[in-house]
């Protein structure tokens, strides 16, 4: 049976190679890009002095992964699933991965958009939760902003409450599964930037930078595809009210086989403390799928 | 402890008690899965300093229109009767704690 590391920034390659090693098929899945790390530079990592590229160093580790046997799912989680003792990973093409162990490495993520009137009209017609708010719109217009396959699940959600949906992606990363998926359910697409969310006591329009305009009753903002936090719910890992998850010195959460490492967990927010989380998760992972109670 | 209520005992919760606050949520709603335990929490520091309810707004969709509510997790806040500015989306249990020990 294999492990499933979610996420590919410092923590899960770390896991992911600690995992490998020990022969067991181990599956990473997480664009890279995604990773805080991805964009930075590094200068206070042991071992690599100067300014290097933290992309240069994601990219090399990712290899070395690979290398060690672990395979590589360069997508977006978009569901989880757990049956028995056995974890269901589902990717936005439609990819299903089993496994016996799962180690929760995909961070923090961004949810704001940071545009005029997002944070004023919060609760107001803006929502970051198009499955927690959806009834509310019913009959109204909606858009729905956000580049990643989320966006195109929340806007294919919410064309079966709004009489009219508009998914904004100036530079679509969704699958093409699901673009699909929100093209044929009704969706419009309409590839612009999202300038400013405008109102007077709710939301009435939206600006683009283009400076056009649309009115809709509801903004839902799904940034970057889903975070660690929501997906660990699918598997019955309760988050605290931060996002964060709380795990032991082994890494384990309080699901049996899922374990956490990285940002997920906690500040500080550093690439040692990834790398060092990482490697616990992975070394425990692999003795847990391996029936071994003697790993630290 | 956390009071569940619907539109017949709705008014008469906030008007039998001082400060309260009531937990609007639904059973699809992730945030409010995570939000409802740091109410209960929340409901046993604060005994004899507020009431706490919770309203499925499934079910009573009156009063989701009737507050406006758009978005949930949504905590409605009165104190003696009046409404105060609702807190809206998951929140740390010492922000709301502050907030109701500042009304």
């Amino acid at each position: 049976m294999s492990i499933i590391v979610i996420g590919t920034g410092p923590a899960g390659i770390q896991a992911a190679i600690h995992a490998a090693r020990g022969k067991t098929a181990v599956t990473m899945i997480g664009k890279r890009t995604n990773s805080a790390m991805y964009g930075a530079h590094v200068e206070n990592y042991f071992g690599i002095p100067g300014r290097t590229e933290g992309s240069e160093i994601l990219n090399t580790g990712i290899e070395q992964a690979v290398s060690f046997g672990s395979k590589h799912i360069e997508e977006n989680v978009i569901a989880m699933e757990r049956s028995g003792d056995v974890f269901i990973v589902r990717t936005e093409s439609g990819n299903e991965i089993e496994g016996k162990a799962v180690i929760l490495a995909s961070g923090i993520s961004r949810t704001k958009l940071n545009v005029p009137g997002e944070k004023e009209f919060f609760g107001k017609g803006v929502s970051y939760c198009a499955s927690c708010d959806c009834n509310f719109y019913k009959g109204k217009r909606v858009a729905v902003v956000g580049d990643e396959s989320e966006a195109a699940a929340s806007a294919e959600l919410m064309t079966r409450y709004a009489s009219a949906v508009f998914w904004i992606t100036k530079d679509t990363k969704a699958s093409d599964v699901m673009i699909k998926k929100a093209a044929d359910a009704g969706a419009e697409i309409i590839s612009e930037n999202l300038a400013e969310i405008m109102g007077k006591e709710k939301v009435t329009r939206i600006k683009f930078t283009d400076t056009s305009m649309l009115n809709v009753d509801g903004v839902f903002i799904e940034l970057g595809g889903r975070s660690s936090s929501d997906l660990a719910m699918d598997i019955d890992v309760m988050p605290n009210a931060d996002g964060t998850i709380n795990v032991n010195e082994k890494c384990e959460t309080s699901v049996s086989g899922v374990f956490a490492c990285g940002d997920i967990t906690g500040k500080p927010w550093q690439i040692a403390k990834a790398v060092g989380q990482g490697a616990v998760a992975g070394m425990n992972a692999l003795a847990y799928v391996k029936g071994d109670k003697n790993v630290g | 402890m956390v009071t569940e209520l619907n539109e017949s005992t709705f008014e008469a919760f906030i008007k039998n008690n001082g400060t309260v606050l009531i937990d609007c949520w639904a059973p699809w709603c992730r945030p409010c899965r995570m939000l409802a335990p740091i109410i209960e929490e929340l409901s046993e520091e604060m005994k004899g300093k507020a009431a706490f309810g919770k309203l499925n707004t499934d079910e009573n969709q009156g009063i989701a229109m009737r507050f406006g509510i758009n978005a949930i997790p949504t905590l409605l806040v009165f104190k003696d009767g009046v409404m105060y500015e609702p807190l809206i989306g998951l929140m740390p249990k010492e922000d709301i704690k502050r907030y109701l020990l500042g009304l």
